[in-house]
Protein backbone atom coordinates (compact mmCIF):
# COMPACT_ATOMS: atom_id res chain seq x y z
CA UNK A 1 0.00 0.00 0.00
CA UNK A 2 2.74 2.41 0.93
CA UNK A 3 4.50 1.57 -2.29
CA UNK A 4 1.38 2.27 -4.31
CA UNK A 5 0.88 5.61 -2.61
CA UNK A 6 4.49 6.44 -3.27
CA UNK A 7 4.23 5.57 -6.94
CA UNK A 8 1.16 7.78 -7.19
CA UNK A 9 3.06 10.63 -5.58
CA UNK A 10 5.91 10.11 -8.00
CA UNK A 11 3.56 10.10 -10.96
CA UNK A 12 2.00 13.26 -9.65
CA UNK A 13 5.40 14.86 -9.46
CA UNK A 14 6.21 13.93 -13.01
CA UNK A 15 2.88 15.16 -14.29
CA UNK A 16 3.29 18.51 -12.62
CA UNK A 17 6.97 18.70 -13.53
CA UNK A 18 7.84 20.34 -10.27
CA UNK A 19 10.41 19.36 -7.73
CA UNK A 20 8.66 17.22 -5.22
CA UNK A 21 10.50 16.96 -2.00
CA UNK A 22 8.14 16.91 0.90
CA UNK A 23 10.69 18.18 3.33
CA UNK A 24 13.84 17.84 1.30
CA UNK A 25 15.94 20.92 1.73
CA UNK A 26 18.00 20.15 -1.33
CA UNK A 27 16.97 21.59 -4.62
CA UNK A 28 16.03 19.29 -7.41
CA UNK A 29 18.17 19.59 -10.47
CA UNK A 30 18.05 17.85 -13.77
CA UNK A 31 15.33 15.58 -14.94
CA UNK A 32 14.76 13.49 -11.87
CA UNK A 33 12.47 14.23 -9.01
CA UNK A 34 13.33 14.40 -5.38
CA UNK A 35 11.97 11.90 -2.94
CA UNK A 36 11.70 11.90 0.76
CA UNK A 37 10.70 9.21 3.16
CA UNK A 38 11.32 7.61 6.47
CA UNK A 39 10.15 9.13 9.66
CA UNK A 40 9.26 12.76 9.30
CA UNK A 41 9.23 13.43 13.01
CA UNK A 42 11.81 15.63 14.59
CA UNK A 43 12.36 13.12 17.37
CA UNK A 44 15.69 13.20 19.16
CA UNK A 45 16.68 9.86 17.67
CA UNK A 46 16.00 10.72 14.02
CA UNK A 47 18.86 12.11 11.94
CA UNK A 48 17.98 13.29 8.46
CA UNK A 49 20.05 11.76 5.69
CA UNK A 50 20.21 12.80 2.06
CA UNK A 51 21.41 11.32 -1.21
CA UNK A 52 22.31 14.57 -2.92
CA UNK A 53 25.48 13.93 -4.92
CA UNK A 54 27.91 15.02 -2.24
CA UNK A 55 29.57 18.27 -1.20
CA UNK A 56 30.65 19.43 -4.65
CA UNK A 57 27.68 18.30 -6.74
CA UNK A 58 26.23 21.79 -7.04
CA UNK A 59 29.52 23.64 -7.34
CA UNK A 60 31.09 24.70 -10.65
CA UNK A 61 33.17 21.81 -11.89
CA UNK A 62 31.82 19.66 -9.09
CA UNK A 63 31.42 15.93 -9.39
CA UNK A 64 28.34 13.95 -8.40
CA UNK A 65 28.93 11.18 -5.88
CA UNK A 66 26.14 8.81 -6.87
CA UNK A 67 24.25 6.66 -4.39
CA UNK A 68 25.90 8.03 -1.28
CA UNK A 69 23.72 8.88 1.74
CA UNK A 70 25.04 11.79 3.78
CA UNK A 71 24.41 13.08 7.28
CA UNK A 72 25.28 16.24 9.19
CA UNK A 73 26.60 16.07 12.75
CA UNK A 74 27.87 18.56 15.32
CA UNK A 75 31.38 17.98 16.63
CA UNK A 76 32.48 19.82 19.78
CA UNK A 77 35.52 19.87 21.98
CA UNK A 78 34.82 17.48 24.86
CA UNK A 79 32.43 19.05 27.34
CA UNK A 80 31.98 22.23 25.31
CA UNK A 81 28.75 23.43 23.75
CA UNK A 82 30.31 26.44 22.05
CA UNK A 83 33.60 25.22 20.60
CA UNK A 84 31.84 23.27 17.90
CA UNK A 85 31.72 22.65 14.18
CA UNK A 86 28.77 21.48 12.14
CA UNK A 87 30.03 19.02 9.56
CA UNK A 88 27.85 18.07 6.63
CA UNK A 89 28.24 15.39 3.99
CA UNK A 90 29.47 12.57 6.16
CA UNK A 91 28.96 9.30 4.31
CA UNK A 92 26.50 7.09 6.21
CA UNK A 93 28.25 3.73 6.17
CA UNK A 94 26.85 0.51 7.63
CA UNK A 95 30.01 -1.23 6.41
CA UNK A 96 32.45 0.51 8.76
CA UNK A 97 32.68 1.54 12.37
CA UNK A 98 33.42 4.95 13.83
CA UNK A 99 33.40 8.60 12.81
CA UNK A 100 36.18 9.84 10.49
CA UNK A 101 36.24 13.49 9.59
CA UNK A 102 38.58 15.54 7.44
CA UNK A 103 41.09 17.59 9.42
CA UNK A 104 39.98 20.76 7.60
CA UNK A 105 36.50 20.45 9.11
CA UNK A 106 37.56 20.34 12.76
CA UNK A 107 41.03 21.90 12.86
CA UNK A 108 39.77 25.03 14.63
CA UNK A 109 38.44 22.99 17.55
CA UNK A 110 41.88 21.85 18.74
CA UNK A 111 40.50 18.52 19.83
CA UNK A 112 42.55 16.64 22.42
CA UNK A 113 44.65 13.66 21.40
CA UNK A 114 43.66 10.15 22.43
CA UNK A 115 46.55 7.99 23.54
CA UNK A 116 47.68 4.52 22.70
CA UNK A 117 48.44 2.20 25.60
CA UNK A 118 52.09 3.27 25.48
CA UNK A 119 51.06 6.82 26.43
CA UNK A 120 51.73 8.46 23.08
CA UNK A 121 49.13 9.93 20.75
CA UNK A 122 47.36 7.24 18.74
CA UNK A 123 47.09 7.31 14.95
CA UNK A 124 44.59 5.27 12.96
CA UNK A 125 44.75 3.66 9.53
CA UNK A 126 41.36 2.89 7.99
CA UNK A 127 41.56 0.58 5.00
CA UNK A 128 38.84 0.14 2.42
CA UNK A 129 38.36 -2.65 -0.07
CA UNK A 130 38.45 -0.34 -3.07
CA UNK A 131 42.14 0.42 -2.76
CA UNK A 132 41.88 3.53 -0.59
CA UNK A 133 42.88 4.42 2.93
CA UNK A 134 42.39 7.17 5.50
CA UNK A 135 45.20 8.10 7.88
CA UNK A 136 45.19 10.43 10.85
CA UNK A 137 45.26 10.88 14.62
CA UNK A 138 42.64 9.70 17.06
CA UNK A 139 41.10 12.64 18.89
CA UNK A 140 38.36 13.01 21.47
CA UNK A 141 35.14 14.93 20.77
CA UNK A 142 31.59 15.31 21.95
CA UNK A 143 29.50 14.48 18.93
CA UNK A 144 25.80 15.18 18.56
CA UNK A 145 23.69 13.38 15.96
CA UNK A 146 20.15 14.80 15.89
CA UNK A 147 19.28 14.83 19.60
CA UNK A 148 21.67 12.05 20.67
CA UNK A 149 25.10 12.79 22.09
CA UNK A 150 28.24 10.67 22.27
CA UNK A 151 30.50 12.29 24.88
CA UNK A 152 34.26 11.81 24.69
CA UNK A 153 33.98 9.87 21.47
CA UNK A 154 37.30 8.80 19.93
CA UNK A 155 37.14 9.85 16.28
CA UNK A 156 39.67 9.74 13.47
CA UNK A 157 40.75 13.16 12.24
CA UNK A 158 41.84 12.45 8.67
CA UNK A 159 45.15 14.09 7.80
CA UNK A 160 45.50 16.15 4.67
CA UNK A 161 49.26 15.62 4.83
CA UNK A 162 50.86 12.45 3.57
CA UNK A 163 53.96 12.92 5.69
CA UNK A 164 54.95 10.07 7.95
CA UNK A 165 52.29 7.61 6.82
CA UNK A 166 53.73 4.18 7.60
CA UNK A 167 54.17 1.82 4.69
CA UNK A 168 52.00 -0.85 6.30
CA UNK A 169 49.13 1.63 5.96
CA UNK A 170 49.82 3.45 2.72
CA UNK A 171 51.32 0.68 0.65
CA UNK A 172 48.44 -1.60 1.43
CA UNK A 173 46.17 0.50 -0.66
CA UNK A 174 48.06 3.27 -2.39
CA UNK A 175 45.21 5.73 -2.63
CA UNK A 176 45.11 8.40 0.06
CA UNK A 177 41.68 9.98 0.36
CA UNK A 178 42.57 12.60 2.94
CA UNK A 179 40.81 15.44 1.16
CA UNK A 180 37.30 16.35 0.11
CA UNK A 181 38.18 15.91 -3.54
CA UNK A 182 39.77 12.54 -2.84
CA UNK A 183 37.02 11.20 -0.60
CA UNK A 184 34.02 12.87 -2.20
CA UNK A 185 32.76 13.59 1.31
CA UNK A 186 33.79 15.42 4.48
CA UNK A 187 34.14 12.17 6.36
CA UNK A 188 32.57 8.80 7.05
CA UNK A 189 29.98 8.02 9.71
CA UNK A 190 30.50 4.32 10.37
CA UNK A 191 27.42 2.91 12.12
CA UNK A 192 27.78 -0.78 11.23
CA UNK A 193 27.58 -3.98 13.25
CA UNK A 194 30.65 -3.50 15.44
CA UNK A 195 31.40 -1.03 18.25
CA UNK A 196 35.00 -0.25 17.21
CA UNK A 197 37.05 -0.33 14.02
CA UNK A 198 39.39 -2.99 15.40
CA UNK A 199 38.36 -4.37 18.79
CA UNK A 200 40.29 -6.71 21.11
CA UNK A 201 42.85 -7.62 18.44
CA UNK A 202 44.32 -4.11 18.62
CA UNK A 203 44.09 -3.73 22.42
CA UNK A 204 46.82 -4.66 24.91
CA UNK A 205 46.90 -8.45 25.15
CA UNK A 206 45.64 -8.67 21.57
CA UNK A 207 47.51 -9.92 18.57
CA UNK A 208 51.28 -9.83 18.46
CA UNK A 209 52.53 -7.84 16.64
CA UNK A 210 49.63 -5.36 16.70
CA UNK A 211 47.52 -5.35 13.52
CA UNK A 212 48.14 -2.55 10.99
CA UNK A 213 45.41 -0.30 12.38
CA UNK A 214 46.89 1.74 15.23
CA UNK A 215 50.26 3.45 15.47
CA UNK A 216 52.23 5.90 17.54
CA UNK A 217 54.64 8.28 15.87
CA UNK A 218 57.93 10.02 16.46
CA UNK A 219 58.85 13.08 14.44
CA UNK A 220 60.18 10.84 11.70
CA UNK A 221 58.28 7.57 11.70
CA UNK A 222 55.32 5.63 13.02
CA UNK A 223 55.21 2.15 14.50
CA UNK A 224 52.41 -0.29 15.33
CA UNK A 225 50.82 0.16 18.74
CA UNK A 226 48.05 -1.16 20.97
CA UNK A 227 45.08 0.99 21.89
CA UNK A 228 42.58 0.18 24.65
CA UNK A 229 39.19 -0.63 23.20
CA UNK A 230 37.69 2.41 24.93
CA UNK A 231 40.15 4.62 23.06
CA UNK A 232 39.71 3.06 19.63
CA UNK A 233 37.72 4.86 16.96
CA UNK A 234 34.19 4.03 18.07
CA UNK A 235 30.79 3.68 16.50
CA UNK A 236 29.12 6.76 18.04
CA UNK A 237 25.82 4.96 18.58
CA UNK A 238 27.20 2.76 21.37
CA UNK A 239 28.16 5.84 23.40
CA UNK A 240 24.66 7.33 23.40
CA UNK A 241 23.06 7.17 26.82
CA UNK A 242 19.95 5.65 25.23
CA UNK A 243 18.90 4.33 21.80
CA UNK A 244 22.36 2.78 21.61
CA UNK A 245 21.75 -0.78 20.41
CA UNK A 246 21.62 -0.15 16.67
CA UNK A 247 20.26 1.96 13.86
CA UNK A 248 17.53 1.89 11.23
CA UNK A 249 18.32 3.27 7.79
CA UNK A 250 15.17 4.43 6.03
CA UNK A 251 15.16 5.60 2.43
CA UNK A 252 12.05 5.79 0.25
CA UNK A 253 11.54 3.74 -2.87
CA UNK A 254 12.46 5.56 -6.06
CA UNK A 255 11.96 4.77 -9.69
CA UNK A 256 15.20 4.23 -11.58
CA UNK A 257 16.70 7.53 -10.58
CA UNK A 258 16.03 10.68 -8.61
CA UNK A 259 17.78 14.02 -8.33
CA UNK A 260 17.91 13.74 -4.55
CA UNK A 261 16.45 11.49 -1.92
CA UNK A 262 15.95 12.24 1.75
CA UNK A 263 15.45 9.71 4.50
CA UNK A 264 16.29 9.00 8.09
CA UNK A 265 18.92 7.37 10.23
CA UNK A 266 17.01 6.34 13.34
CA UNK A 267 18.89 5.44 16.50
CA UNK A 268 17.93 2.50 18.67
CA UNK A 269 15.87 -0.57 17.89
CA UNK A 270 12.79 -1.21 20.02
CA UNK A 271 13.69 1.56 22.43
CA UNK A 272 11.19 4.23 21.34
CA UNK A 273 7.79 4.34 19.70
CA UNK A 274 9.40 5.25 16.38
CA UNK A 275 12.00 2.46 16.19
CA UNK A 276 10.08 -0.73 16.88
CA UNK A 277 11.05 -3.80 14.89
CA UNK A 278 8.33 -4.20 12.28
CA UNK A 279 6.53 -7.53 12.34
CA UNK A 280 7.21 -7.83 8.62
CA UNK A 281 10.97 -7.60 9.12
CA UNK A 282 13.06 -10.75 8.93
CA UNK A 283 16.00 -10.90 11.36
CA UNK A 284 19.24 -12.31 9.94
CA UNK A 285 21.87 -13.12 12.51
CA UNK A 286 25.38 -13.11 11.10
CA UNK A 287 28.47 -15.27 11.06
CA UNK A 288 31.70 -13.27 10.88
CA UNK A 289 29.38 -10.25 10.46
CA UNK A 290 28.19 -11.65 7.14
CA UNK A 291 25.10 -13.50 5.97
CA UNK A 292 24.36 -15.76 3.04
CA UNK A 293 22.98 -14.82 -0.36
CA UNK A 294 21.90 -17.46 -2.84
CA UNK A 295 22.05 -16.06 -6.34
CA UNK A 296 21.70 -17.96 -9.61
CA UNK A 297 22.08 -21.24 -7.74
CA UNK A 298 25.34 -20.17 -6.14
CA UNK A 299 25.51 -19.97 -2.35
CA UNK A 300 27.58 -17.01 -1.19
CA UNK A 301 27.94 -17.34 2.55
CA UNK A 302 30.43 -17.20 5.40
CA UNK A 303 32.01 -20.20 7.07
CA UNK A 304 34.45 -20.78 9.88
CA UNK A 305 37.30 -23.24 9.91
CA UNK A 306 40.14 -23.35 12.42
CA UNK A 307 38.72 -20.28 14.17
CA UNK A 308 39.14 -18.35 10.96
CA UNK A 309 36.42 -16.72 8.90
CA UNK A 310 36.42 -17.75 5.28
CA UNK A 311 34.16 -16.48 2.61
CA UNK A 312 32.48 -15.79 0.53
CA UNK A 313 30.34 -13.82 2.96
CA UNK A 314 27.61 -11.51 1.78
CA UNK A 315 26.77 -8.25 3.52
CA UNK A 316 24.59 -5.13 3.56
CA UNK A 317 26.63 -1.95 3.16
CA UNK A 318 25.14 1.52 2.71
CA UNK A 319 28.66 2.76 1.94
CA UNK A 320 28.83 0.73 -1.27
CA UNK A 321 27.29 2.75 -4.05
CA UNK A 322 25.92 -0.15 -6.07
CA UNK A 323 24.81 -3.75 -5.87
CA UNK A 324 28.04 -5.67 -6.34
CA UNK A 325 27.94 -9.35 -7.24
CA UNK A 326 29.95 -11.75 -9.29
CA UNK A 327 29.06 -11.99 -12.93
CA UNK A 328 27.34 -15.37 -13.16
CA UNK A 329 25.25 -14.52 -16.23
CA UNK A 330 27.72 -12.72 -18.48
CA UNK A 331 26.27 -9.26 -18.01
CA UNK A 332 28.27 -6.83 -20.17
CA UNK A 333 30.55 -4.49 -18.22
CA UNK A 334 30.60 -0.78 -18.98
CA UNK A 335 33.51 0.81 -20.91
CA UNK A 336 36.55 2.09 -19.05
CA UNK A 337 36.65 5.36 -20.96
CA UNK A 338 33.41 7.31 -20.79
CA UNK A 339 32.34 10.94 -20.23
CA UNK A 340 31.40 9.78 -16.72
CA UNK A 341 34.85 8.34 -16.01
CA UNK A 342 36.08 4.76 -15.81
CA UNK A 343 32.92 2.70 -15.43
CA UNK A 344 34.53 -0.68 -16.02
CA UNK A 345 33.41 -1.93 -12.61
CA UNK A 346 29.71 -1.33 -13.41
CA UNK A 347 27.29 -3.46 -15.35
CA UNK A 348 25.95 -2.21 -18.67
CA UNK A 349 23.21 -4.61 -19.80
CA UNK A 350 21.41 -3.68 -23.01
CA UNK A 351 18.27 -2.93 -21.04
CA UNK A 352 16.78 -3.09 -17.58
CA UNK A 353 17.16 -6.62 -16.28
CA UNK A 354 15.33 -8.13 -13.30
CA UNK A 355 16.95 -10.51 -10.86
CA UNK A 356 16.03 -12.32 -7.69
CA UNK A 357 18.23 -13.56 -4.86
CA UNK A 358 17.51 -15.24 -1.53
CA UNK A 359 19.11 -14.02 1.65
CA UNK A 360 19.65 -16.63 4.37
CA UNK A 361 20.57 -16.47 8.05
CA UNK A 362 23.79 -18.51 8.18
CA UNK A 363 22.96 -19.70 11.70
CA UNK A 364 19.29 -20.48 11.01
CA UNK A 365 19.09 -21.71 7.42
CA UNK A 366 15.29 -21.81 7.49
CA UNK A 367 15.24 -18.02 7.91
CA UNK A 368 15.18 -16.69 4.37
CA UNK A 369 13.87 -13.79 2.35
CA UNK A 370 13.57 -13.55 -1.40
CA UNK A 371 14.83 -10.16 -2.52
CA UNK A 372 14.23 -8.84 -6.02
CA UNK A 373 16.42 -6.25 -7.67
CA UNK A 374 17.07 -4.83 -11.10
CA UNK A 375 20.17 -3.74 -12.96
CA UNK A 376 20.19 -1.23 -15.78
CA UNK A 377 22.87 0.22 -18.01
CA UNK A 378 25.05 2.39 -15.76
CA UNK A 379 26.56 4.33 -18.64
CA UNK A 380 23.12 5.31 -19.93
CA UNK A 381 22.00 6.31 -16.43
CA UNK A 382 25.11 8.35 -15.61
CA UNK A 383 25.23 10.14 -18.97
CA UNK A 384 21.61 10.20 -20.16
CA UNK A 385 20.11 13.63 -20.79
CA UNK A 386 17.34 13.18 -18.25
CA UNK A 387 19.36 11.38 -15.57
CA UNK A 388 22.97 12.61 -15.73
CA UNK A 389 22.45 15.20 -13.02
CA UNK A 390 20.67 12.79 -10.69
CA UNK A 391 22.31 11.53 -7.51
CA UNK A 392 20.22 8.48 -6.68
CA UNK A 393 19.97 5.34 -8.80
CA UNK A 394 18.12 2.19 -7.77
CA UNK A 395 19.40 -0.04 -10.58
CA UNK A 396 23.17 0.39 -10.44
CA UNK A 397 25.04 -2.90 -10.30
CA UNK A 398 28.66 -3.83 -10.63
CA UNK A 399 31.22 -6.55 -10.51
CA UNK A 400 32.33 -8.25 -7.33
CA UNK A 401 35.25 -10.48 -8.29
CA UNK A 402 34.62 -14.15 -9.02
CA UNK A 403 34.19 -16.21 -5.89
CA UNK A 404 33.29 -13.25 -3.67
CA UNK A 405 29.99 -12.65 -1.87
CA UNK A 406 27.08 -10.32 -2.55
CA UNK A 407 27.60 -6.70 -1.51
CA UNK A 408 24.14 -5.16 -1.02
CA UNK A 409 24.95 -1.49 -1.47
CA UNK A 410 22.77 1.60 -1.38
CA UNK A 411 20.35 0.61 -4.18
CA UNK A 412 19.16 -2.14 -1.82
CA UNK A 413 18.12 0.52 0.72
CA UNK A 414 15.61 2.39 -1.48
CA UNK A 415 12.20 1.35 -0.24
CA UNK A 416 13.59 -0.72 2.62
CA UNK A 417 13.88 -0.08 6.33
CA UNK A 418 17.18 -1.72 7.26
CA UNK A 419 17.71 -2.52 10.93
CA UNK A 420 21.33 -3.00 12.00
CA UNK A 421 21.85 -4.24 15.58
CA UNK A 422 25.33 -3.75 17.05
CA UNK A 423 27.50 -6.56 18.41
CA UNK A 424 27.48 -6.69 22.21
CA UNK A 425 24.27 -4.68 22.60
CA UNK A 426 20.84 -5.97 23.55
CA UNK A 427 17.64 -5.65 21.56
CA UNK A 428 15.07 -6.86 24.06
CA UNK A 429 12.26 -7.00 21.53
CA UNK A 430 14.10 -9.56 19.38
CA UNK A 431 15.04 -13.06 20.51
CA UNK A 432 18.31 -12.98 18.56
CA UNK A 433 21.48 -11.51 20.02
CA UNK A 434 23.21 -8.89 17.87
CA UNK A 435 25.01 -8.53 15.57
CA UNK A 436 22.17 -8.85 13.10
CA UNK A 437 20.41 -7.17 10.25
CA UNK A 438 16.67 -7.12 9.69
CA UNK A 439 14.52 -5.91 6.84
CA UNK B 1 47.05 -35.57 -2.40
CA UNK B 2 50.80 -35.92 -2.34
CA UNK B 3 52.76 -36.96 0.70
CA UNK B 4 54.99 -34.49 2.45
CA UNK B 5 58.03 -36.30 1.05
CA UNK B 6 56.75 -35.95 -2.49
CA UNK B 7 56.18 -32.25 -1.91
CA UNK B 8 59.74 -31.77 -0.82
CA UNK B 9 60.99 -33.71 -3.84
CA UNK B 10 58.77 -31.59 -6.05
CA UNK B 11 60.32 -28.45 -4.64
CA UNK B 12 64.07 -28.97 -4.32
CA UNK B 13 64.74 -25.33 -5.05
CA UNK B 14 62.38 -24.30 -2.27
CA UNK B 15 64.11 -26.67 0.12
CA UNK B 16 67.62 -25.57 -0.76
CA UNK B 17 66.81 -21.89 -0.66
CA UNK B 18 65.00 -22.40 2.61
CA UNK B 19 68.15 -23.96 4.05
CA UNK B 20 70.24 -21.08 2.76
CA UNK B 21 67.80 -18.58 4.23
CA UNK B 22 68.14 -20.13 7.64
CA UNK B 23 71.84 -19.46 7.69
CA UNK B 24 71.98 -16.19 5.80
CA UNK B 25 69.80 -13.18 5.76
CA UNK B 26 67.55 -13.52 2.77
CA UNK B 27 66.70 -10.50 0.69
CA UNK B 28 63.03 -9.53 0.85
CA UNK B 29 62.43 -10.72 -2.67
CA UNK B 30 59.33 -10.09 -4.66
CA UNK B 31 56.44 -12.45 -4.08
CA UNK B 32 54.23 -12.16 -7.18
CA UNK B 33 56.48 -12.90 -10.12
CA UNK B 34 59.29 -13.90 -7.81
CA UNK B 35 60.71 -17.35 -7.21
CA UNK B 36 59.92 -19.72 -4.38
CA UNK B 37 62.54 -18.09 -2.21
CA UNK B 38 60.31 -15.07 -2.05
CA UNK B 39 57.65 -17.18 -0.38
CA UNK B 40 60.01 -17.84 2.48
CA UNK B 41 60.93 -14.16 2.61
CA UNK B 42 57.26 -13.30 2.86
CA UNK B 43 56.65 -15.94 5.49
CA UNK B 44 59.48 -14.60 7.60
CA UNK B 45 58.39 -11.00 7.10
CA UNK B 46 54.84 -11.79 8.17
CA UNK B 47 55.94 -14.05 11.02
CA UNK B 48 53.48 -16.54 9.58
CA UNK B 49 53.00 -20.29 9.73
CA UNK B 50 53.22 -22.11 6.41
CA UNK B 51 51.05 -24.81 4.89
CA UNK B 52 51.86 -26.33 1.52
CA UNK B 53 49.24 -27.90 -0.74
CA UNK B 54 50.06 -29.49 -4.07
CA UNK B 55 47.59 -29.34 -6.96
CA UNK B 56 47.66 -30.29 -10.62
CA UNK B 57 50.14 -27.98 -12.28
CA UNK B 58 50.92 -25.75 -9.30
CA UNK B 59 51.39 -25.64 -5.55
CA UNK B 60 49.82 -23.34 -2.98
CA UNK B 61 51.84 -22.04 -0.04
CA UNK B 62 49.42 -20.63 2.51
CA UNK B 63 50.73 -18.43 5.28
CA UNK B 64 48.65 -17.47 8.27
CA UNK B 65 49.82 -14.32 9.97
CA UNK B 66 49.44 -13.82 13.72
CA UNK B 67 46.69 -11.32 12.85
CA UNK B 68 44.56 -14.04 11.30
CA UNK B 69 45.05 -12.94 7.73
CA UNK B 70 45.84 -15.77 5.34
CA UNK B 71 48.10 -15.10 2.36
CA UNK B 72 48.33 -17.82 -0.29
CA UNK B 73 51.01 -17.80 -2.95
CA UNK B 74 50.53 -19.93 -6.06
CA UNK B 75 53.74 -21.42 -7.42
CA UNK B 76 54.22 -22.82 -10.91
CA UNK B 77 56.30 -25.98 -11.44
CA UNK B 78 59.18 -23.77 -12.58
CA UNK B 79 59.17 -22.15 -9.15
CA UNK B 80 57.67 -18.79 -10.10
CA UNK B 81 54.86 -17.24 -8.07
CA UNK B 82 52.04 -16.50 -10.53
CA UNK B 83 49.29 -15.50 -8.12
CA UNK B 84 48.74 -14.35 -4.55
CA UNK B 85 45.49 -14.18 -2.60
CA UNK B 86 44.61 -12.86 0.83
CA UNK B 87 41.67 -12.87 3.18
CA UNK B 88 41.19 -11.89 6.80
CA UNK B 89 40.43 -9.09 9.22
CA UNK B 90 43.50 -7.05 8.22
CA UNK B 91 45.33 -6.38 5.00
CA UNK B 92 48.73 -7.85 4.29
CA UNK B 93 51.51 -5.52 3.22
CA UNK B 94 50.80 -5.11 -0.44
CA UNK B 95 54.33 -4.05 -1.26
CA UNK B 96 55.62 -7.25 0.28
CA UNK B 97 53.33 -9.63 -1.57
CA UNK B 98 53.18 -7.82 -4.91
CA UNK B 99 56.93 -7.29 -5.02
CA UNK B 100 58.06 -5.86 -8.33
CA UNK B 101 54.43 -5.58 -9.45
CA UNK B 102 53.63 -3.13 -6.67
CA UNK B 103 54.61 -0.04 -8.65
CA UNK B 104 52.40 -1.08 -11.56
CA UNK B 105 49.51 -1.70 -9.17
CA UNK B 106 49.99 1.59 -7.39
CA UNK B 107 50.28 3.57 -10.61
CA UNK B 108 47.27 1.74 -12.04
CA UNK B 109 45.13 2.68 -9.06
CA UNK B 110 46.04 6.31 -9.32
CA UNK B 111 45.61 6.46 -13.09
CA UNK B 112 41.94 5.56 -12.93
CA UNK B 113 39.78 8.52 -13.84
CA UNK B 114 38.05 9.32 -10.61
CA UNK B 115 34.50 8.11 -10.14
CA UNK B 116 33.27 8.67 -6.62
CA UNK B 117 31.96 5.66 -4.81
CA UNK B 118 33.05 2.77 -2.66
CA UNK B 119 33.08 -0.54 -4.45
CA UNK B 120 35.14 -3.68 -5.00
CA UNK B 121 38.40 -3.31 -6.89
CA UNK B 122 38.87 -4.83 -10.33
CA UNK B 123 42.10 -3.55 -11.79
CA UNK B 124 43.10 -5.09 -15.11
CA UNK B 125 46.52 -3.96 -16.26
CA UNK B 126 48.89 -5.34 -18.89
CA UNK B 127 50.17 -8.60 -17.41
CA UNK B 128 48.56 -8.02 -14.02
CA UNK B 129 45.07 -8.31 -12.54
CA UNK B 130 44.31 -7.15 -8.99
CA UNK B 131 40.85 -7.78 -7.50
CA UNK B 132 39.68 -7.01 -3.98
CA UNK B 133 36.46 -6.82 -2.02
CA UNK B 134 35.03 -6.93 1.46
CA UNK B 135 34.67 -4.25 4.09
CA UNK B 136 36.28 -3.02 7.29
CA UNK B 137 37.46 -6.00 9.38
CA UNK B 138 36.88 -8.47 6.51
CA UNK B 139 39.05 -8.06 3.44
CA UNK B 140 39.79 -10.35 0.53
CA UNK B 141 41.72 -9.98 -2.65
CA UNK B 142 43.89 -11.59 -5.29
CA UNK B 143 46.58 -10.57 -7.73
CA UNK B 144 47.70 -12.72 -10.62
CA UNK B 145 49.64 -12.83 -13.84
CA UNK B 146 46.93 -13.86 -16.35
CA UNK B 147 49.20 -15.51 -18.89
CA UNK B 148 50.69 -17.77 -16.22
CA UNK B 149 47.42 -19.26 -14.93
CA UNK B 150 47.52 -23.07 -15.33
CA UNK B 151 44.67 -24.46 -17.47
CA UNK B 152 43.04 -26.21 -14.52
CA UNK B 153 42.90 -23.17 -12.25
CA UNK B 154 39.95 -20.83 -12.48
CA UNK B 155 40.26 -17.29 -11.19
CA UNK B 156 37.79 -17.98 -8.37
CA UNK B 157 40.10 -20.79 -7.28
CA UNK B 158 42.70 -18.19 -6.31
CA UNK B 159 41.53 -17.53 -2.77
Amino acid sequence: MRKLVFVLILLGCLALAVGCGGGSSSSSSGGGSSSSGGSTSSAANVLSIVVDGGPTANEPGGVIYSNAAFATVTICAPGSSTNCATVDHLLVDTGSFGLRVLESEVASLNLPTVNASNGSAAYDCASFADGSFLWGPVQGATVTLAGETAANLPIQVVSSSTANIPSSCSTNLSEDQGSQSGLGANGILGVGLEPQDCGPACAPGGLSPPPPVYYTCSSSSCTLAYVDEANQVTNPVVLFSTDNNGVIVELPAISESAATVTGSLIFGIGTESNNQLASSATVFTTLCDDFTTIFKGTTLGPSVSNDECTGPGSFIDSGSNGLYFQNLTNIPLCPSSTPAGNLSGFYCPASLTNYSATNVDPNHPSTTKVTDFSVDNALNLFTGASTSSDAAFSTIGGLNPAGYGFDWGLPFFYGVNLYSAIDGQIVSSAPQSPPWWAY
Amino acid sequence: MKTMLERWVAFPAWFLLGMVCMGWSCPARAALGGDVASVEADRAHMNASLQVTAAEGYAVQSMKTPGGTVVSEYVAPGGRVFAVAWHGPFLPEMQQILGTYFQQYSAGLQARKKVYGRHPLNLELPGLVVQAGGRMRAYMGRAYIPEMLPPGLKVEGIK
